[in-house]
């Protein structure tokens, strides 16, 4: 069975074919040789990604990326395949709103893909309904809002709630100044900080 | 049976066995582990944030940082990735330079990873062997690019700077070298029965799983499946070139160290076929004004074949003189955290560092 669905997508263009047929609400676009996009509703993926593991052979979960298009108010997740039969590189995306940010977890589809929706809800705030195993990853003690959103602004939120470190690391680097004024000895202008040249 | 009590042990997060920090949570019976957890955080420095805010040639000297032992493939993907979604042609002769960078920098990974995988197994004079033999390979390096370990030499157009005079031979006199110290390699790495029954059933990856679970690279290979980046989608001119992709059937260790160990070999006659062949004229296709340069709106998924696996990027521009998105993938964002969970379970305390390695673990690519 799996033999002839292989024979019969020789070329990306036929395998395209094949999902639209299936899929008919897709937008299915060949983007180059070894290179398929495939655009669908939030609520299609996971068949769809069932569809493509069992029956195209896309037995590799490459990763699930996130995009966050803040003018539009979405969320973009794009799951990345590789088929090691048809050598082609599936790229599968959809928009989530962004003042709604839950999906629903794949994991059951791809065990390692709790890692990855562990990583997007931590960054992107998405909660993936079904992964149980959304803790921490990268980020320790954060309470703040996720920081790969576009609208976070480290600079703002550093100067806000590390106010303390930066004077501290502030005073750290003045160790010439502090060593110079011990000796008695008059800085070179050239060390000096440039507010003070 | 003696049902012995559980303990929770940290290792980690200061490592023998890996470049970086990471620490896994053990839960032990006696010495052998129960249950593993991987924790990461020590190393985020959220390059992909950073690169948001920066100009597309600003991201250069941020994402060849991502790994610390091999950090050409991720130039070489940025670059690519820019090129794609610009639609920019690269000169031939940059593509062979690059191919030529980026298999200097596999042999430069093996030769940390042999020295990694056999300190790990207590054989601590392959380290030193082979750390040193890697510093003439960082040698060259310095004098192509000006770095030892950070190059930022492939960049979108073609590669930074033409080789200096009479560099190739000087390439090629270090193959030699490098291909001359292999025998006594073998004698106290390879064929010893230390290392042979140290690696040999441990660290056991079940090929029946081994694609689903996300397993790339040498541990694909040492499941027995023949799949390279640089065979299954040609990249540079990888197409041009002849070279075998080793394999093995055990799923352990050992049939990991052997690919590794063949890989090498096929490395370094990649090289040779690369100067024989190198044509000359241009090595790079100059870009607008770095400051102003857009980038027209898209998205492109690259990916090359590094020394722990396929190693992959998926840039999105918006337009503008920043990119969108970047985003990478590590092959060991999948090895050192759902996989290293699952084959940990059942294996030796004495085993973790050794298997760690083994699966090329390298924690800065799994932060970022």
């Amino acid at each position: 069975m799996m033999n002839d669905t292989i024979k019969d997508l020789k070329t990306e263009q036929a395998f395209a074919n094949q999902i639209q047929k299936t899929f008919k609400t897709a937008r299915v676009r060949v983007v180059r040789e070894k290179r398929v996009e495939v655009i669908m509703s939030a609520d299609m993926i996971p068949p769809y990604l069932t569809h493509a593991k069992n029956q195209h052979d896309f037995e590799h979960l490459t990763h699930i990326s996130c995009v966050d298009w803040l003018e539009e108010g979405h969320f973009e997740l794009v799951y990345i395949l590789w088929s090691y039969s048809m050598n082609i590189q599936l790229l599968v995306k959809c928009r989530i709103p962004r003042h709604e940010p839950e999906f629903i977890s794949i994991h059951k589809i791809w065990d390692h893909a709790e890692t990855y929706e562990r990583e997007i809800h931590e960054m992107y705030g998405i909660t993936f309904a079904g992964n149980d195993n959304l803790g921490e990853f990268l980020l320790e003690d954060w309470d703040g809002p996720p920081p790969m959103r576009r609208d976070f602004d480290t600079v703002k939120y550093s100067q806000e709630n590390f106010k303390d470190r930066m004077d501290a690391r502030q005073d750290a680097q003045n160790v010439r100044e502090t060593i110079t004024k011990r000796s008695g000895e008059e800085m070179p202008d050239f060390a000096k900080p440039y507010s003070l040249r | 049976m003696i049902r012995e009590k559980e303990t929770t042990l940290y290792l980690g997060p200061q490592h023998p066995g890996i470049t970086g920090n990471m620490m896994v949570k053990l839960k032990v019976a006696g010495d052998t582990i129960v249950k593993a957890e991987t924790h990461v955080g020590y190393l985020h420095r959220a390059f992909e944030k950073l690169m948001e805010t920066r100009t597309w040639m600003q991201s250069f000297p941020i994402v060849c940082r991502i790994c610390v032992p091999e950090p050409d493939p991720n130039e070489e993907n940025f670059a690519r990735a820019v090129e794609e979604i610009e639609g920019r042609e690269v000169p031939e002769r940059a593509k062979y330079i690059r191919v030529m960078v980026l298999e200097l920098a596999r042999l430069a990974s093996f030769g940390l990873w042999m020295g990694g995988q056999s300190g790990t197994a207590g054989l601590y004079t392959i380290p030193q062997w082979t750390v040193g033999d890697r510093d003439y390979i960082l040698d060259l390096f310095e004098e192509l690019t000006g770095g030892r370990v950070y190059h930022m030499y492939i960049w979108p157009g073609g590669v930074r700077k033409d080789l200096p005079e009479g560099f190739t031979d000087r390439v090629l006199k270090t193959l030699d070298y490098l291909e001359s110290r292999l025998p006594a390699i073998d004698n106290l790495m390879f064929d010893n029965a230390i290392f042979q029954k140290r690696a040999q059933g441990v660290g056991y990856i079940d090929p029946k799983h081994a694609r689903e679970w996300g397993v790339v690279g040498p541990p694909l290979r040492g499941c027995g499946f023949k799949n390279d980046v640089r065979i299954d989608e040609p990249y540079e001119i990888y197409d041009k070139l002849k070279f075998e992709v080793p394999t093995e059937t055990g799923g352990d260790i050992w049939a990991r160290a052997l690919v590794r160990r063949r890989e090498y070999e096929q490395s370094i006659s990649i090289i040779r076929q690369v100067i024989e062949k190198m044509p000359g004229g241009e090595f790079y296709n100059k870009v607008p004004n770095p400051l102003t340069w857009t980038i027209p709106p898209g998205d492109a998924y690259v990916k090359t074949e590094s020394v722990r696996g396929e190693f992959g990027y998926y840039v999105v521009s918006d337009g503008s003189t920043k990119p969108r998105r970047v985003h990478v993938r590590g092959p060991a964002y999948v090895h050192a955290v759902s996989l290293l969970e699952r084959i940990l379970v059942g294996a030796n305390i004495a085993d973790v560092a050794f298997i760690m390695n083994s699966l090329g673990t390298c924690p800065p690519e799994i932060e970022r």
